[in-house]
């Protein structure tokens, strides 16, 4: 490693962006950035000693045949959530914010919430319907009425979320100006 | 890059917020690691490892918060890396050796975390979609994930304690570089397109977003964390139910539900798939004691003439789940008394079963010796079912279900 690399590894690898732009605070002294410095390399070799130790109990004890199908669904998890599960929350957000243009930030928040906490319910309630059509290896297994559970949830909630949001819409409902936009731009 | 960043850019979406969020997911990283490393030992102990026999819910404890603490990761890492995503576009996209194998170890962070949840909850329903093995790749990867934890907490650190206390910590803070220096932002879109703004269809689509009105950054924050913490219980609450007693009302999602199984009591392992039905029902059953040179085999009356205890022991999974019980049968400890056998010794536990990873199995002196560890021949006032281990199962507090040996065949002492 250069000099040049070791100086880069100090300022941005803290963060895409996030040291390397903003400056220190004042009044961090050489030393204790000299202490942060070492606390950070020592963290870093612990955890690379895990890691290699984790890849050895890996080639260690599962078939060399079976590992391309680990890192398979590792690659397949990280393009669902970054090419798909992130581009449609980030669409879904961005049409209620359309959607919702003459509501106020509150409504469209708590709508917003109630779509992701339904979701994200689904998300571990989902697979249990379709587990149970494989015929559970016993009866005690996924012994519930999962569908209709989940369909009880969401009703639930949608009342919560149109009670919440119709009280907050009536709370706010001044004229309101172009809402205040601090996010950054 | 930098314009898809800006289109991303939300007040949620700071540095102060990921440390916020990545305290939580951190601290459940940990808390499924050492109670995943427990259960992992507790089924294949090291040699001199010795094991707390109480309390008797102990392992009850901790494989459900295990389970609980992994169903709690889904809302909290899709929170972590709903604001962290603006910085999958950072750009350029690799700055040197070192930034890309930043890049590379947060992709192989997300995607092993991401694969390990999913796993882990598929295997509390017995669903195993995937080409590997569970245990072995839960396990590794476990570790895999610690190291990265560590490595992240260590590259982030000065970030994370900048941002730790919420005074230190600047709203003004952004997590891209586009949003906190417009200046770079304009300089490089310049160079990209010879304008502030790229043309065409891009332009356009970027105008609009921009166009679109945005949420107030407090609403948009407390909302943020409110989405979380109501996500997190529910998913919690709405499972726990199949561990913890009080949370059983509103158990609509757990893959097991307590009480629900022959005498109560949920069941694992069918007597179909350990094909022991014939062996276990068949007349001439003993269960066979083997100390020191010394066989003796006792017939299920034999054991029921023996002094009986009665104790309330939780049946507990690596799954999850868990059912109080009431057990009834001879206190293993008399039966090594028999025996002659040295308190020191620990036993290996023989399954009629022949095939399964855990048809044999071994208990440490510690649970041997407990007066409530017993060769269990009823369970809730009645004959103890074919379906937990008829004619005699064992039952030991504080030690995973695989080990509470159903089908018992064969007791040895370990010399």
């Amino acid at each position: 490693m250069t000099r040049a690399d070791a100086n880069t590894t100090g300022a941005r690898a803290s963060g895409v962006g996030i040291s390397g732009l903003n400056p220190p605070p004042a009044g961090i002294t050489a030393s204790t950035s000299r202490r942060m410095r070492s606390i950070r390399l020592v963290l870093v070799a612990i955890g690379v000693l895990l890691l290699a130790w984790g890849a050895f109990v890996m080639f260690d004890s599962v078939r060399l045949t079976r590992i391309p199908g680990v890192a398979l669904w590792v690659g397949a998890a990280i393009v669902l959530h970054d090419a798909i599960l992130a581009p449609i929350v980030f669409a879904l957000g961005f049409a209620l914010r359309r959607v919702g243009r003459r509501a106020t930030g509150t409504v469209i928040a708590i709508v917003q919430s109630g779509i992701v906490v339904g979701s994200i319910v689904s998300l571990v309630a989902v697979p249990t319907i379709v587990a149970k059509n494989f015929a559970p290896a016993n009866p005690t297994v996924l012994p519930l009425d999962y569908a209709l559970n989940l369909g009880i949830f969401w009703l639930v909630l949608a009342l919560v979320t149109v009670g919440l949001s119709v009280g907050a819409f009536l709370r706010w409902r001044q004229p309101v100006p172009a809402l205040p936009d601090d996010s950054g731009r | 890059m930098y314009e898809a960043q800006r289109a991303l850019a939300s007040p949620v979406r700071n540095p102060r917020m990921a440390t916020v969020i990545g305290r939580l997911l951190g601290a459940a990283f940990l808390i499924c690691f050492g109670t995943g490393l427990y259960s992992h030992f507790l089924q294949e102990p090291l040699d001199w490892m010795r094991f707390a026999t109480r309390p008797e819910f102990l392992y009850q404890v901790t494989q459900g918060t295990h389970i609980v603490a992994g169903i709690a990761c889904f809302p909290l890492l899709l929170a972590k890396l709903y604001i962290v995503f603006p910085n999958l576009f950072a750009y350029p996209p690799v700055r040197g050796l070192v930034h890309f194998l930043e890049r590379a170890s947060i992709a192989l962070f997300v995607g092993a975390s991401l694969v390990q949840i999913t796993i882990g909850l598929l295997n509390t329903y017995q669903w195993y979609p995937w080409p590997f093995p569970f245990r072995q790749v839960h396990f590794a990867l476990g570790w895999v994930l610690i190291g990265l934890l560590v490595i992240h907490i260590g590259v982030k650190l000065p970030a994370i304690t900048r941002h730790w206390n919420k005074s230190s910590s600047s709203d003004d803070d952004h997590l891209v570089d586009a949003v906190s220096n417009d200046r770079a932002s304009n300089a490089e879109a310049v160079r990209l397109w010879g304008t502030t703004r790229p043309g065409g269809v891009t332009g356009r689509v970027l105008d609009y977003i921009d166009a679109t009105p945005r949420v107030a950054s407090s609403v948009s924050r407390r909302g943020f964390l409110t989405t979380v913490g109501v996500a997190t219980t529910a998913v919690v609450g709405l499972t726990a139910g199949q561990t913890f007693t009080p949370l059983n009302a509103v158990n609509l999602f757990g893959p097991r539900k307590k009480g629900v199984g022959q005498q109560g009591v949920p069941v694992n392992r069918t007597s179909e798939q350990a094909q022991v039905a014939d062996a276990a029902m068949a007349s001439a059953w003993t269960l066979t004691l083997a100390v020191a040179g010394t066989e003796r085999s006792f017939t299920r009356a034999e054991l029921l003439a023996l002094p009986q205890t009665e104790v309330r022991l939780p049946i507990a999974c690596v799954e999850g789940w868990s059912q109080m019980a009431s057990w009834r049968g001879v206190r293993l400890r008399d039966l090594a008394d028999l025996m002659n056998a040295d308190p020191e010794t620990s036993f290996r536990l023989i399954s009629l079963e022949e095939r399964g990873s855990f048809s044999k199995t071994q208990m440490g002196r510690e649970y041997v010796r407990d007066p409530l560890t017993l060769v269990a021949l009823e369970l809730n006032g009645e004959t103890l079912d074919l379906e937990h281990g008829y004619p005699a199962r064992m039952i030991a507090p504080g030690r995973p279900g695989v080990l509470q040996t159903k089908w018992l065949s064969r007791i040895e002492a370990i010399q």
